[in-house]
């Protein structure tokens, strides 16, 4: 297998899969119980919770684990509809994670604006304080974009929004263990992570609250994680995170230099053999590892089929429920034709690609475009 | 060995297509194909997919998908639009094939690599004095030949149908035997996009309806349409004005339709003579094999799972056919299709304009 799919999910990571099982088959106690075994389990939820917390410089209470990024961004959504100021801005590029709620949203009440990007896929910050409105209560920014990989002016964006009292809510489930995570130093109020895209488990998730008296519970119950999302713990799942956490946060340096050093032997290698390829998305500012490639004449779907032949997972566009490819709206924020949209893949590269993992990537690349004429 | 693309629907017939192809030794794998973008719950194009998923996973084999919903609309549901617009009854899936299975989809097969594509059909094609022959099913009562007779010389050198020698209640059982969850999926009747739904709620939701009056073949008002787009010729039921609960009164059928006094024609009876023509024009002409046939010993289906009547041909050039049956004929319809026949071998057909005696 060929994995070059790392922004869709990662390979779990054998250490937290070990962990996992055995706490799976260990402590399986309900954390709420107050007998040793579910006292076991609380102790396992609350150390991953202080592992998730340092791994972002948060404290461990600013930490509601979730069952992933987004239900993370639902809650911070949701939790608008019950105040006074019920404005929201996004932006073109935003997950449907967020859009898509969005877009529910303003059917019960809440309205919201969308900020255009610039070419280079890089939000507009000009278009951003245009839309601001008096009722303005919140802006949604992601840190990096999911398609292209464009790290987004967010401590401007935050600097901003302070200024007029907005709160602001960042989907970073792109970023651990690719870009430094630090919500002390950017004084942002909310943020949404995602185990899986950092080697760790699906199904878990967390939400980064700067104060948990803003928010509401999307889902009501037993009153766990203080009443901010009852159910009872996924200890094993929650465990396995705050361990991809501290791991992610431990190799941050060393797994930034080896995707810059894959991302750039691609790229470059890329250029010889298909000199018309063409990078989307500004190239200087974004996450290591993610390259968006219009490959232009072509179509996607079928270079990407052609590449599963040889079990290599690249991806395209946004694929939905039927595997049908559509234009991405992300590429066409920036303007690309929808020609030029289906033509384009995205490679994201992980710790576990090697340069020769690249070097069967070019060559049958070169084959199937060349064939394609 | 060669590469055979099959279109995978999710249903039981390509998959066991697929199988058997497999089974021959052919490197296989599936194209599901999109052709309707979902508008409600009727549509069940992911469901369908799921299944695919499933299948595949069994055999083992890759399976990609392609979205024509684009073309479909252009090629097929606008002329589907027209033509009821025009207070004919078209039949879409015959246009679907010509235009999108055996057209857009075998390109695209050919694009990913494909030597030729198979489908689930219950049809047989066969190579005679260097023709590509298509030939009914062996299983009469599913035979398809009916919707695949617009396909050309190309088309069919170009494709396979694994089932034509089959059964369908044979193809069930593999399906089962093979694990297939889809095995006793239900066969999908009608209209594609249409589905479960009303053909009338769907059409009132792109054409406008236009009522008017319903008279007789005598020329009496006896009630109100809805619009005639929503009848068709032969029609018994849902006219809405009674009629076959008593022995003294016999039904009413859709005899005709008036478009220019937006009137709806209708005669009592199943053995009116209004509802039985001996002629039929047509137009669009299509002959499999690329010219008309030497034999004039033929038949004619006058709409998908009608009998064969024989009939033969008194008139026709490259485009348009004059057909005589040799018995008046019940319910012909314009806009349906009649595909000609010779013993089990589908030559062709063409579109039905009008009919006389």
């Amino acid at each position: 297998m060929y994995y070059f799919d790392h922004s869709a999910t990662t390979p779990i990571k054998s250490e937290v899969l070990d962990l996992i099982t055995q706490i799976n088959k260990s402590t399986y106690g309900n954390a709420s119980s107050i007998y040793t075994l579910g006292r076991k389990a609380k102790t396992i939820i609350e150390n991953a919770r202080c592992e998730v917390a340092h791994s972002i410089s948060a404290k461990p209470e600013q930490i509601i684990f979730t069952s992933g990024g987004t239900e993370a961004n639902n809650q911070v959504l949701w939790s608008f509809l019950k105040k006074s100021n019920s404005h929201i801005i996004s932006n073109l590029i935003e997950h449907p994670a967020i859009n898509e709620v969005l877009k529910y949203l303003s059917t019960i009440g809440l309205s919201y604006s969308l900020a255009n990007v610039k070419s280079d896929g890089i939000i507009s910050i000009d278009s951003i304080i245009k839309n601001v409105k008096p009722k303005t209560a919140l802006i949604c920014l992601m840190m990096a974009n999911n398609e292209i990989g464009t790290i987004q002016p967010l401590k401007e964006i935050i600097e901003i929004a302070k200024e007029r009292k907005i709160m602001i809510h960042t989907d970073a489930v792109q970023c651990m263990g690719k870009t430094e995570l630090n919500v002390s130093n950017l004084g942002i109020d909310f943020l949404s992570l995602s185990a899986h895209k950092f080697y760790g488990p699906k199904g878990i998730g967390a939400l980064y609250v700067r104060e948990p008296k803003t928010i509401n519970s999307l889902i009501l119950g037993g009153g766990q994680e203080k009443g901010l999302r009852s159910g009872t713990e996924n200890v094993a799942l929650i465990a396995g995170m705050g361990l991809a956490c501290k791991m992610a946060y431990n190799s941050l340096a060393e797994n930034k230099k080896l995707l810059k050093r894959l991302e750039t032997y691609f790229k470059t290698q890329l250029k010889t053999i298909i000199p018309n390829a063409v990078f989307n998305g500004n190239q200087l500012n974004k996450i290591p590892g993610l390259v968006n490639v219009s490959f232009i004449g072509n179509k996607s779907d079928l270079i990407l089929a052609k590449l599963d032949r040889e079990n290599i997972a690249v991806s395209n566009g946004s694929a939905c429920g039927s595997g049908n490819i559509k234009t991405s709206p992300v590429l066409t924020a920036l303007g690309l034709k929808d020609e030029v949209n289906l033509s384009s893949i995205r490679f994201s590269f992980g710790t576990s690609n090697t340069k020769d993992q690249i070097d069967f990537l070019l060559k049958q690349l070169k084959l199937i475009l060349n064939k394609n004429g | 060995m060669d590469r055979i693309i099959v279109g995978m629907s999710g249903g039981v017939d390509s998959a066991v297509a697929a199988s058997i192809l497999i089974d021959k030794g052919f490197e296989v794998e599936a194209l599901f194909m999109k052709n309707w973008e979902e508008d409600s719950e009727f549509c069940t194009s992911e469901n369908d997919y799921n299944d695919a998923l499933q299948v595949c996973d069994k055999l083992n084999i890759k399976i990609h998908s392609v979205n024509f919903a684009k073309e479909y609309w252009d090629r097929v549901f606008k002329y589907f639009l027209d033509e009821y617009k025009n207070g004919r009854t078209p039949n879409p899936d015959i246009l679907c094939n010509t235009e999108i299975k055996f057209k857009e989809f075998l390109n695209y097969a050919f694009d990913l690599g494909a030597n030729k594509i198979a489908t689930g059909h219950y049809v047989r094609s066969t190579l005679k004095n260097n023709q590509f022959v298509l030939q009914k099913g062996y299983d009469e009562a599913k035979d398809q030949s009916y919707f695949l007779y617009g396909l050309n010389q190309s088309q069919i050198s170009n494709s396979i149908f694994p089932l034509g020698n089959l059964v369908k209640k044979v193809v069930r059982k593999k399906a089962e035997q093979l694990g297939f969850y889809n095995h006793n999926k239900r066969d999908s009747v009608g209209i594609c996009f249409i589905g479960k739904r009303n053909l009338k709620e769907f059409l009132k939701h792109y054409l406008p309806a236009n009522p008017g009056k319903i008279i007789t073949t005598h020329g009496k008002f006896i009630g109100e349409h809805d619009g005639l787009m929503f009848y068709t010729i032969g029609q018994r039921k849902g006219l809405g004005i009674g009629g076959g609960h008593t022995k003294s009164m016999k039904p009413w059928y859709v005899v005709d339709k008036d478009l220019t006094n937006n009137e709806l024609i209708v005669g009592q009876g199943h053995d009116n003579h209004a509802l039985y023509h001996k002629f039929v024009k047509c137009s669009n002409l299509h002959w499999i094999s690329g010219k008309a046939p030497e034999e004039n010993k033929l038949k004619a289906k006058i709409r998908y799972r009608s009998k064969d009547i024989a009939c033969k041909i008194i008139d026709s050039d490259k485009e348009k056919i004059l057909l005589e049956f040799k018995q008046a004929c019940f319910g012909l319809t314009p806009g349906q299709s009649v595909v000609i026949y010779e013993q089990d071998i589908c030559l062709g057909g063409a579109i039905i304009e009008s009919y006389s005696n």
